[in-house]
């Protein structure tokens, strides 16, 4: 996977890079909207990262060229300006996703391999990490052939995992992933706890491996190389 | 009460004063004219009789109802004219009559007459009839115009106050437009609508500034704040000892708590600039099952005993953001400070919105913790803006917001209108 961050500020432009490159996706990076169209008219790109406050202007601006220009790409916004009328314009425009500022890296992650999956898998496609194979479209997992009863959160929880496998995920990440951003501090109760844990123990039943680990008191981990 | 009608009070009252106190001297104008008119009259019917006399008619056979004539003693003086009223037999009517007589002596002839002549006055009853007659006929005109004219001519000249009402009635900060009043020739009118442009510009362009200076705040503190939790993020994934971990969760929670003001102020500062209009009506009921569905894990984890009883249909004026904002902030606050084993009931129609929940008595009044930063629960990491934004959503809808403590249940109540 190819990618294109448009973002004004180095610091996070550097986050972002070293999070993804880690994951194989080749990253490149424009800070202003004059080198981003620059980009999108030279390079073909799956997705486009885009921030929307610019030093030159607003970012909406370049959807409009990427569709008046039919260049095939997805979009997908990272902005702290959360102001909702613009994730709506930005949505209505042609973005293929909204993601807010501050965001967690995990999340980014996330929310890209969905869109690519969407977008070039038609959504039909499968993500198998060892024993482990999960039905996206179907909304199913299976450890060895055999279904899991996972419920909804779990499963978005398992998919999360091997998204980010090798990743510690701090509690409050995972728990806006699965409750979304408005759902006060949820992280600090013991709810991620509890997912985590019903989650593991339903793998290790069906015959899995215990992949996730504790990480001190900050998060989880899905460690591939678990024993 | 209308303007115009207090006007039109006002002006019949003024009328009917001014009518009174014109009545009133009318009516002696109208007296004192007529005696006056009479009297002539009488003293040139006198006159005419004494020439007649001094013709030679005699006096005795000038004699007649109307006239009175009286020799009296020569060596008397000339009396002059005198005039007064009396009450004297009337022939034509046949009664006796208030009239008017006016008596004067001449020496005719080495003979001295006192030649008195009666006429009818106009009596003071028929005058005051006429003049309460004339009054309460004008005053009769001036009320059917008044109530006929005044009506259309207060249209026409308060149709720019109308005017002006209605705009400052649909002024809106969404529209972001100031409002702009076509000139109407009335110095008043022009002065209040150019106040009210004035204003208008003022208000729109504070709240412009507000609103860049919450969308900036929240943009400068977020940017850092999200170079952070990515520096943070990656750090715990650097081969770290326990107690380096310990440094960084702690940093990293205070990081997340950070964001998580700042965006709840952000929502708020939006909410109190209005920035959501209900665009449209949504129904509330399946929002909520929604969320409710969207949280029943943790309903699960938590081994709460949830009872609903939702009318289907509950159509509201919200925008769905906020709706959600809203429905999810107030189930989450109830699964979350309830006890294990406790339990949720939600009532939800068209009237009001309850849930009631079990949870650990409130320290203090409940009604406290709807404003900022005041928490019930000593959770410490319980921000404490959750139901204040719950409160602002209410103010902004005109919702009706209500918690209380009872029967050992935590009670929120909306009543929607």
């Amino acid at each position: 996977m190819k990618i294109l961050l448009v973002e004004d500020n180095p610091e996070l432009t550097q986050n972002v890079v070293n999070y993804l490159s880690a994951e194989g996706i080749i990253c490149e990076s424009a800070t202003t909207l004059f080198e981003a169209q620059d980009k999108i008219l030279s390079f073909g790109y799956d997705c486009i990262l885009l921030d929307l406050m610019l030093p030159d202007g607003n970012g909406l601006d370049l959807i409009e060229i990427i569709k008046s220009q039919k260049i095939k790409t997805t979009v997908l916004i990272i902005s702290a300006k959360d102001a909702l009328d613009d994730k709506l314009k930005g949505l209505d425009q042609g973005a293929d996703d909204y993601l807010p500022k501050p965001f967690h890296l995990s999340e980014l992650l996330a929310r890209l391999k969905a869109i690519f999956r969407r977008s070039k898998l038609g959504g039909f496609d499968e993500v198998v990490f060892n024993e482990i194979t999960i039905e996206i479209h179907q909304l199913l997992a299976k450890v060895n052939d055999q279904v899991l009863e996972l419920t909804k959160k779990e499963f978005d929880l398992l998919l999360f995992f091997i998204t980010n496998k090798n990743r510690v995920l701090g509690k409050q990440a995972i728990a806006q992933h699965l409750w979304g951003d408005y759902t006060d501090d949820l992280a600090n109760f013991d709810f991620v706890y509890q997912h985590v844990k019903n989650l593991r123990k339903k793998i290790t039943g069906a015959g899995g491996k215990d992949y996730i680990s504790t990480v001190y008191g900050i998060g989880y981990k899905f460690d591939p190389l678990a024993s | 009460m209308k303007l115009i009608n207090i006007i039109t009070l006002w002006y019949l009252g003024i009328t009917m004063a001014a009518l009174l106190v014109g009545g009133f001297f009318i009516y002696n104008k109208l007296e004192s004219e007529i005696d006056f008119e009479l009297g002539m009259e009488l003293t040139r019917q006198i006159d005419a009789y004494a020439a007649r006399i001094e013709n030679g008619v005699s006096a005795e056979r000038l004699q007649y109802d109307k006239l009175e004539i009286k020799e009296i003693p020569y060596n008397l003086p000339i009396e002059e004219l005198h005039l007064r009223d009396t009450v004297a037999y009337h022939d034509p009517m046949n009664r006796n009559e208030v009239q008017l007589k006016a008596s004067k002596s001449y020496k005719i002839n080495g003979k001295h007459y006192r030649i008195s002549y009666y006429n009818l006055v106009v009596e003071a009853d028929d005058i005051t009839e006429t003049v309460v007659i004339t009054m309460v006929a004008v005053f009769a005109i001036q009320l059917v115009f008044i109530g006929f004219f005044f009506r259309i001519i207060s249209k026409k000249i308060l149709r720019p106050f109308h005017e002006s009402l209605n705009a400052v009635q649909a002024f809106s900060f969404q529209k972001n437009e100031p409002l702009e009043f076509p000139k109407n020739g009335i110095t008043e009118f022009e002065k209040l609508n150019d106040f009210l442009e004035r204003m208008t510009k003022k208000l729109l362009k504070d709240y412009r500034q507000i609103k860049e200076f919450s969308e900036n705040l929240s943009h400068e503190i977020q940017t850092p704040s999200a170079v952070i939790r990515g520096k943070l993020e990656h750090l715990i994934n650097e081969n770290i000892t326990e107690k380096q971990a310990e440094l960084i969760s702690s940093a990293y929670k205070n990081n997340e708590r950070i964001t998580h003001i700042v965006r709840s102020l952000g929502m708020l500062a939006k909410l109190e600039n209005e920035e959501f209009e209900a665009p449209e009506t949504i129904n509330l009921s399946p929002a909520l099952e929604k969320i409710l569905l969207d949280l029943e894990e943790l309903i699960a984890i938590r081994s709460l005993k949830i009872t609903t009883q939702f009318d289907p249909m509950v159509w509201l004026e919200i925008h769905p953001f906020v709706a959600e904002v809203l429905l999810s902030n107030l189930i989450g606050n109830a699964i979350r400070h309830n006890i294990d084993q406790g339990s949720i009931h939600i009532e939800l129609n068209s009237k009001f919105l309850k849930i009631e929940n079990t949870g650990v008595p409130p320290t203090s009044d409940p009604e406290g913790f709807l404003e900022r930063f005041k928490k019930g629960s000593d959770h410490p990491d319980s921000v404490g803006l959750g139901l204040a934004i719950v409160n602002q959503i209410c103010k902004n809808y005109g919702f009706r917001l209500f918690y209380y403590f009872e029967n050992n249940l935590h009670v929120i109540r909306i009543l929607f209108r």
